[in-house]
């Protein structure tokens, strides 16, 4: 059984249908990439699975227990831990408050616990660490993506949700957030992870789904998806950037 | 296309269908007074009727100020204070017609919205809250104490009206004509050039700044049209009731004022009508329920605010809107984007030259010392580590953030002391980073807001003349800016239910659109795919054609190889290398703080795999 299955999932923002009957799967411990282009429905199927948006119709289930229509609190304490685009860094509270705020699904870990747990948040992310005491919003874009990423880890979750985990990142810090994900995993966690990257994300993933409206255009592993000579000039970025030099 | 007809700037085939709303709007209002006049209503109604039209003009100026601009103001009920006692100390203890003491109540209250708000409105928020409660307070304590003007807490009784209309009326119908033409008045204001300002300042304040608008002036002319309408209001009231205390204009007042505009919907001058209208009837119908109907009064606004946040105007909208899909744009109106001025002094002479700049907050060096030279006609990129204080030496170049020390001089002009929106009319344009865009206008409008700020085209006479409409020129302009990045499609759209990636060509579009020479793009390439990456190439290339020069920063280096003619980096506020790409991209400490070992590998997979 899938650690995480969605089977038809419809959903809309108003009238206008971002999901249109989507079906995938994410086996306990793989790497998956969503990929597609701007306004594919990558996001909204993060949003769709961490509860932020009700699905319309269709099942969810995650560690086969039903999720559609819960809420993002609840399937929190399941073990899903959404980093959303954006960055959405509390501002007034320090990186810190920001970094450990993330354990609060944690009930029985103790104060000292978590603060052992930032610690390893700073180990992660060196560059963070001379500001912890800085409030969110001093932070530039990029910190601050950062502090997102590490308090979406505090959650220890079964299930971690990135939404352009590279997005405004030096490549220095790309490369490190990847090596990251990498690690992240091999601690036991499965990462659902949505990049305009398609290099990137193929690189650490074990299979890649390709959107396009709504819907599930491909899927399979990424030497399939590369070998595919459609696919990878469609929605991978090959070919067509070398000719448009 | 639903923006151009809602705002009134119209192709020339919408014109006859605005002539005849007016018409019908004007034959509406003749009925309206002629029903007031004919019509022989009890006291008690006529009271109610008079209460209901004279409020309702000073809650449109609350439309104004809160709705369009989103300032708050709590002391609407003094302005109409002011308002009513002009004419009830004028028409008595002064002799004066009714229409003089009229005057000169709307010209204090005027006077008194422009002193407060040009003293308290670069404050904001909750701040500018206390200042207008403070004043509201005050003149509460100057009515009541001053007796030996104000007459003091018993009033001023036997208020004169103007003599043809005497009657009570004709009076209402003289209330009802007032309140229609300043309901027009309201409505038409949102399709301005100040109009759209407001709304700008509104959904981002920094972003309006940028793109040339005086944030400032705008919230202060929004202030003080507030408190006119409010003294308008106030003046026609005493003129209503014949008789005026202080108790009529306290702080509690203003709390209603402020309940009706937001319980009706403070976006359109209907929602005001509707919520004062509703909140003056409401509690005469609950009458019937005896001892308990205050409460029930009390329960039933409650729940309106729970279930239509933004009023029952609003909420009747968004129904409307889902109802009616934008109507797609006429590609036929579309003016191509002139770029034309700069295109003719195409040559290679500095742009911009920057020296010393520093930005210390307490003691972080975000910016430190840095000298950069732009050349005209060239892209210019700017890179470093995360926090190495790119955006920041934008927002000091923009004039968002005011410099520690340095100088900054445009075209040979020093622009180091300007406000940000000066510097818009000098020729900077922005992008930016996060998103901020005016997000309760269409596209069509965002575009707008910054294609009527100075710096105009030698075209747009041209176009205006096509167009046959004053606004017309203007519109061909935007949607012509808006098919440079090519989403004039989505010109009718809200522009929130854009997706990312729209959005930012949208702010592109907006920036082009104030036809700047010197265009700063904050991370363009950010939640792009690589398809979109190439359009986005291809659009720096084409704008560098038009003679435009270009400072950008993004993290895609291969990107960033391709389009950049000289590249600067930063790295703990300092500049630590500057020149072509070639040079920069293998300089070792460039390699060591930024790029990282991994960086032939990054370049490989960009191009092919």
């Amino acid at each position: 059984m899938a650690l995480l299955e969605l089977e038809n999932v419809v959903a809309a923002y108003g009238n206008i249908r971002a999901l249109k009957g989507l079906t995938l799967a994410v086996e306990e411990g793989e790497i998956v990439a969503l990929l597609g282009a701007n306004g594919a429905g990558k996001s909204t199927t993060l949003r769709v699975i961490s509860g932020l948006m009700p699905p319309q119709s269709g099942t969810l289930r995650f560690a086969g227990r039903s999720i559609g229509g819960l809420a993002p609190g609840a399937i929190v304490k399941l073990g899903v831990a959404h980093v959303p685009e954006g960055r959405r860094v509390f501002p007034g509270l320090t990186v810190r408050e920001n970094i450990i705020l993330g354990g609060s699904n944690r009930e029985r870990a103790s104060r000292a616990e978590l603060e052992a747990d930032a610690e390893k948040m700073f180990g992660i992310f060196p560059e963070i660490k001379p500001f912890e005491a800085a409030l969110g919003w001093t932070l530039s874009g990029g910190q601050q993506q950062m502090v997102a990423i590490a308090r979406g880890l505090m959650s220890r979750p079964k299930l971690l949700l990135l939404d352009e985990p590279s997005l405004g990142l030096a490549p220095l810090i790309v490369q490190q957030v990847y090596r990251v994900i990498a690690d992240v995993r091999r601690d036991g966690t499965t990462v659902l992870l949505v990049e305009q990257n398609a290099h990137m994300a193929l690189s650490v993933a074990d299979r890649g789904y390709v959107l396009e409206t709504g819907q599930l255009v491909v899927h399979g592993k990424p030497e399939a998806l590369w070998d595919n000579e459609d696919v990878r000039t469609a929605y991978l970025g090959g070919r067509r950037t070398q000719a448009g030099r | 296309m639903r923006a151009s007809v809602r705002s009134g700037k119209s192709p020339p085939g919408v014109t006859g269908r605005r002539g005849l709303a007016f018409g019908l709007y004007a034959t509406a209002a003749l009925m309206a007074v002629m029903a007031a006049v004919i019509t022989p209503l009890s006291a008690y109604s006529l009271n109610l009727l008079m209460q209901a039209a004279t409020y309702a003009i000073a809650v449109l100026g609350l439309t104004i100020v809160l709705g369009y601009t989103g300032q708050i103001n709590l002391a609407q009920a003094a302005f109409f204070g002011i308002g009513a006692y002009g004419v009830a100390l004028g028409t008595t203890a002064f002799g004066l017609s009714f229409l003089g003491a009229l005057a000169i109540g709307v010209v204090l209250a005027a006077g008194a919205g422009a002193v407060l708000g040009l003293t308290s409105l670069r404050l904001g928020g909750h701040y500018l809250a206390m200042v207008t409660i403070s004043f509201q307070t005050i003149l509460t304590l100057v009515l009541t104490n001053w007796v030996a003007f104000t007459r003091g807490p018993d009033g001023v009784p036997n208020i004169r009206r103007p003599a043809l209309l005497a009657e009570s009326g004709p009076y209402l119908g003289l209330c009802i004509a007032a309140l229609f033409a300043v309901a027009w008045f309201v409505w038409w204001l949102k399709t301005t050039k100040l109009g759209r300002a407001m709304q700008a300042v509104r959904d981002n304040e920094l972003a309006a700044n940028v793109i040339g608008v005086d944030a400032y002036a705008t919230k202060v002319a929004a202030f003080t049209l507030s408190a006119v309408l409010g003294g308008f209001g106030g003046a026609l009231f005493a003129g209503g009731f014949t008789y005026v205390s202080p108790d009529q204009f306290s702080f509690a007042e203003s709390v209603v004022f402020l309940t009706m505009v937001l319980l009706g919907g403070a976006a359109a001058p209907a929602g005001a009508v509707l919520g004062t209208g509703l909140l003056i009837l409401l509690p005469e119908w609950l009458r019937f329920l005896k001892v308990i109907y205050l409460a029930v009064y009390g329960g039933a606004v409650i729940l309106i605010m729970i279930f239509m946040p933004d009023g029952i105007w609003g909420y009747a909208m968004t129904r409307w809107r889902r109802l009616r899909p934008a109507r797609p744009i006429d590609p036929g109106i579309i003016a191509p984007l002139a770029l034309t001025r700069e295109t003719a002094r195409a040559d290679n002479s500095v742009i911009l030259s920057v020296h010393g700049l520093s930005k210390h907050f307490g003691g972080l060096k975000a910016v430190d010392a840095v000298d950069l030279t732009i050349h005209r006609n060239t892209v210019h990129a700017l890179i470093g580590p995360n926090g190495s204080g790119k955006t920041t030496l934008l927002n000091v170049l923009n004039g968002i953030v005011r410099p520690t020390a340095g100088s900054i001089a445009l075209d040979g002009v020093d622009i180091t002391r300007l406000p940000p929106h000066r510097r818009a009319r000098h020729g900077l344009g922005r992008s930016f980073q996060n998103i901020r865009l005016f997000g309760a206008m269409s596209v069509l409008d965002n575009v707008i807001v910054a294609a009527e700020r100075p710096r105009p085209l030698p075209a747009l006479p041209r176009l205006r003349a096509r167009a046959g409409r004053g606004d017309g020129g203007l519109e061909c302009h935007a949607l012509g800016a808006l098919d440079f990045v090519g989403i004039a499609a989505r010109a009718g759209a809200q522009v929130g239910s854009l997706s990312y990636g729209h959005q930012r060509l949208v702010e592109i579009a907006r920036a082009l659109a104030g036809s700047p020479k010197l265009l700063f793009l904050d991370e363009p390439g950010a939640g792009l795919n690589h398809v979109e990456k190439d359009e986005l190439v291809r659009l720096l290339t084409r704008l560098k054609g038009h003679g435009l020069t270009i400072l950008i920063i993004d993290h895609d280096m291969a990107m960033v190889e391709r389009v950049a003619d000289h590249i600067t980096v930063l790295n703990f506020g300092k500049r630590i290398a500057d020149g072509t790409p070639a040079e920069v991209l293998r300089h070792t400490d460039v390699i060591a703080a930024y790029l990282g070992e991994e960086r032939p590998a990054l370049s490989r997979s960009y191009g092919a795999s």
